[in-house]
């Protein structure tokens, strides 16, 4: 595949993504059905951000590590507090 | 090393970081404003969930959605440029980056109709803490796309004039980086304050 | 040095140590009218020490960064100051004008120095560190504009680098802040909230990169590290000092009568105001670590490595200690304030500016370092001083912790004079720390006054340790 079919299948990705976030929001959905699936999709499209937008994936040293363990700590902490709310 | 002195061992390919090591020292410190930001927003809610949930319903999910979209597709321009430079394509570079900032634009003009309906409805920061943290997010947010906008400018005009090439494009990588982290951050910015309660 | 205006240094160079002097007996006044009431009452009462000291601080303070402008703009920009005249002139005019003031505080009381000096015309007086008579503030902005123009016009035919540049953009940075202290508003909210675009945008804003600046200029020129690399990390720094500095000023909006939103702002963003400092650190360890040459100047080489930590542990450290919100809420304007204020001041901004003139001074006089001799003086002045220092801070911490429990955290709460016999003991051992930094300073006055072989010139080196004991051998 060439980088540019790669690109736009990975913005296809993310756009499909928000599009079933945005689904599940408006579903009327709570509890953990409801967070712990929109954690997960905001980390796969992060993911995605990091590694291939930033294309922080393969490179030397330890900046995608950090980048990568920003949007981990973030969201494992939001889901603490939800946590703490009973609301997860 | 020992992967490279075996005749057995893949040699892993490790690329430099693309793009100025300062500028991804200025990124990590703006994710670790905003991430302190998010944090930060999700405690304060554990003490008054049910203001801050009632007060989200009053946001305009529609709107953070079709923002979402135009981040997205904006960062997908970018990635697009980037690869046209890597080419050598100094023009198609420069279109993409201008198609980007144009994202970027209608992200404000969206964003600022936001604000006004807000400041209209007599919403202010002081109004409760939901709505300090709302406003003060996505206006702070607002201010990094002005500037990843005058930054994807700068490298456009520079692409446009050839100053870039597929062997010197350091400039550009460090623009788009920048962007991408604007990117980012609304990613987790709009499920978090519009949708998550 | 390079060029011949750069000469025009030494005289701020000198008239900062001599006003530091001044603050320093000042302060031991004070330190010891804390815990004997009327020392020295009714000649020089507490308030009139405490305007002397602070004033005298802020004053040395800026004749040594203005001497540092003119010492390191000329040489960065690769061409004369354009006005060493003016800078002379400048220099008397400030130096008479802040020996007037001092005396006025001195010699009448506040309210007929505000008389004598038409207060009632534009009311400037009367605020912590703005003390000063209107004609002093009116004659501050008049040299800070001469030295402006006389520095950006050596800039603009010179070479543009970045250390100048970050350098005089601190510099008009100070000017344009100080402006502030001309707005007096009558509402006490709007007063305490502008009173702090001329302080906190000052020592935790531009302040910061007339700091680095300097810092990264001796840093080049004690270890050779290539200047791209050392620019980088300025730009880096003072990124760092501005993204948290400057929303970080809501810190000081906690309590005011500000919005209460401050509360979060000011307690986020201030919270990484010690980033910056901390990689002022890492920078200067770094730099030492892969220089080039050993420079003869060891001294100057202590004192930089001795700012990053001091800074980072005053400013920095202390700073955090007492920037959340709810920490604030109970350690607003007690001991902890002062303890954090006497190590950062002194970390910061004293050891960047006695940096510059390790560096600079001898220079000055003709030669790359001075004799060992001195040096070793030099040197044992900066470990008493910073010593001192930190014992000064630790013993108003322990003060601060006790009148915060005494008087607001505890179920009985003592009013504040009570609390204050009861940490009396602190008092007595910070004065002592401080009669050993006095000493420490009287150390660092005499190291220039000390003869002795001057040491050989700069040996460059490819390896750190080995042909650096080759070379002393």
């Amino acid at each position: 595949m060439t980088s540019s079919r790669t690109a736009t299948l990975q913005w296809a990705s993310l756009l499909a993504l928000t599009t079933i976030t945005f689904q599940i929001a408006q579903s009327g959905m709570s509890g953990w059905g409801f967070i712990l699936p929109i954690l997960l999709i905001i980390l796969i499209k992060g993911r995605i951000v990091i590694d291939r937008f930033m294309e922080l994936q393969g490179v030397a040293g330890p900046f995608r590590w950090i980048v990568l363990g920003w949007l981990i700590t973030v969201l494992g902490l939001i889901a603490f507090a939800f946590h703490l709310t009973g609301d997860l | 090393m020992a992967a490279i002195s075996s005749p057995l061992a893949v040699p892993t390919a490790r690329r430099e970081l693309p793009g100025d090591l300062a500028m991804w020292c200025f990124i990590l410190a703006e994710l670790a404003v905003f991430g302190i930001f998010f944090i930060t927003y999700a405690f304060a809610r554990s003490a008054n969930v049910a203001m801050f949930d009632e007060s989200q319903q009053h946001l305009n999910r529609t709107f953070g959605l079709v923002n979402t979209f135009i981040l997205i597709t904006s960062s997908y321009f970018v990635v697009r440029a980037v690869e046209s430079i890597r080419h050598d394509r100094g023009q198609a570079c420069a279109r993409w980056l201008g198609a980007a900032i144009a994202c970027g634009a209608l992200f404000l003009v969206l964003k600022v109709v936001e604000f006004v309906a807000k400041y209209e409805a007599g919403i202010t920061m002081s109004t409760n803490t939901f709505y300090m943290f709302y406003l003060f997010l996505t206006f702070f947010h607002f201010m990094h796309v002005i500037l990843g906008m005058v930054i994807l400018g700068a490298i456009a005009l520079k692409a446009r004039a050839g100053g870039y090439s597929r062997a010197s494009h350091a400039g550009a990588e460090t623009g788009a980086a920048y962007w991408h982290m604007v990117d980012l951050v609304w990613i987790v910015l709009f499920p978090l304050i519009y949708v998550l309660h | 040095m390079q060029f011949k205006s750069q000469a025009v240094a030494k005289p701020y160079f000198i008239a900062a140590i001599g006003l530091f002097l001044g603050q320093i007996l000042f302060g031991l006044i004070m330190g010891l009218q804390y815990v004997i009431g009327d020392f020295l009452f009714p000649a020089i009462p507490f308030n009139v020490a405490r305007m002397v000291h602070t004033n005298l601080l802020i004053v040395w303070l800026l004749f040594g960064f203005m001497g540092a402008a003119y010492y390191l703009i000329p040489e960065e920009a690769e061409r004369e100051l354009h006005s060493p005249k003016l800078a002379i002139a400048m220099f008397w005019v400030f130096l008479v004008a802040g020996a007037l003031t001092i005396v006025g505080y001195l010699a009448v009381p506040y309210a007929t120095l505000a008389q004598m000096t038409g207060n009632d015309l534009l009311e400037t007086m009367g605020r912590e560190f703005l003390e000063q008579p209107l004609p002093t503030k009116v004659g501050i902005v008049i040299v800070a504009l001469a030295m402006l123009y006389n520095l950006s016009m050596t800039i603009l035919r010179g070479r543009k680098t970045s250390i100048n540049l970050v350098m005089i953009i601190g510099l008009w940075g100070l000017a344009l802040f100080f402006l502030f202290s001309f707005y007096n508003p009558a509402n006490l909210v709007k007063d305490k909230y502008f009173w702090w675009w001329v302080v906190h945008m000052w020592v935790e804003g531009v302040w910061e990169l007339i700091l680095g600046s300097m810092l990264a200029f001796v840093l080049i020129k004690v270890t050779g590290v290539d200047r791209e690399i050392i620019e980088k990390w300025l730009y880096v720094i003072i990124a760092m000092a501005l993204i948290s500095g400057i929303i970080g000023t809501g810190h000081h909006y906690f309590w005011i009568g500000a919005p209460a939103y401050w509360q979060w702002w000011g307690s986020v963003f201030s919270a990484l105001e010690p980033v910056p400092f901390f990689m002022m650190t890492v920078f200067a360890f770094n730099m030492v670590n892969r220089r080039r040459r050993i420079h003869p100047n060891k001294a100057a080489v202590l004192w930089a490595l001795g700012t990053g930590v001091m800074a980072f542990l005053g400013a920095g450290v202390w700073g955090f200690l007492h920037t959340l919100a709810p920490v604030n809420f109970f350690t607003h304007g007690t001991q902890i304030t002062a303890a954090h204020g006497h190590m950062a001041f002194y970390g910061a901004y004293a050891m960047v500016v006695m940096t510059m003139i390790s560096y600079a001074m001898p220079m000055l006089r003709g030669r790359p370092a001075n004799s060992e001799r001195s040096q070793v003086v030099e040197m044992w002045a900066f470990w008493l001083m910073t010593v001192s220092m930190v014992f000064i801070t630790l013993f108003l911490t322990a003060a601060g912790i006790l009148q915060v429990w005494l008087q607001r955290v505890s179920s009985t709460p003592m009013p504040f004079m009570a609390a204050q016999d009861q940490v009396a003991l602190f008092y007595w051992m910070r004065e002592v720390a401080g009669v050993f930094f006095l000493i420490g300073l009287l150390l660092y006055i005499a190291s220039f006054f000390i003869k002795g072989k001057l040491p050989a010139h700069t040996s460059d080196t490819l390896a750190t340790g080995k042909q650096r004991a080759v070379a002393e051998a």
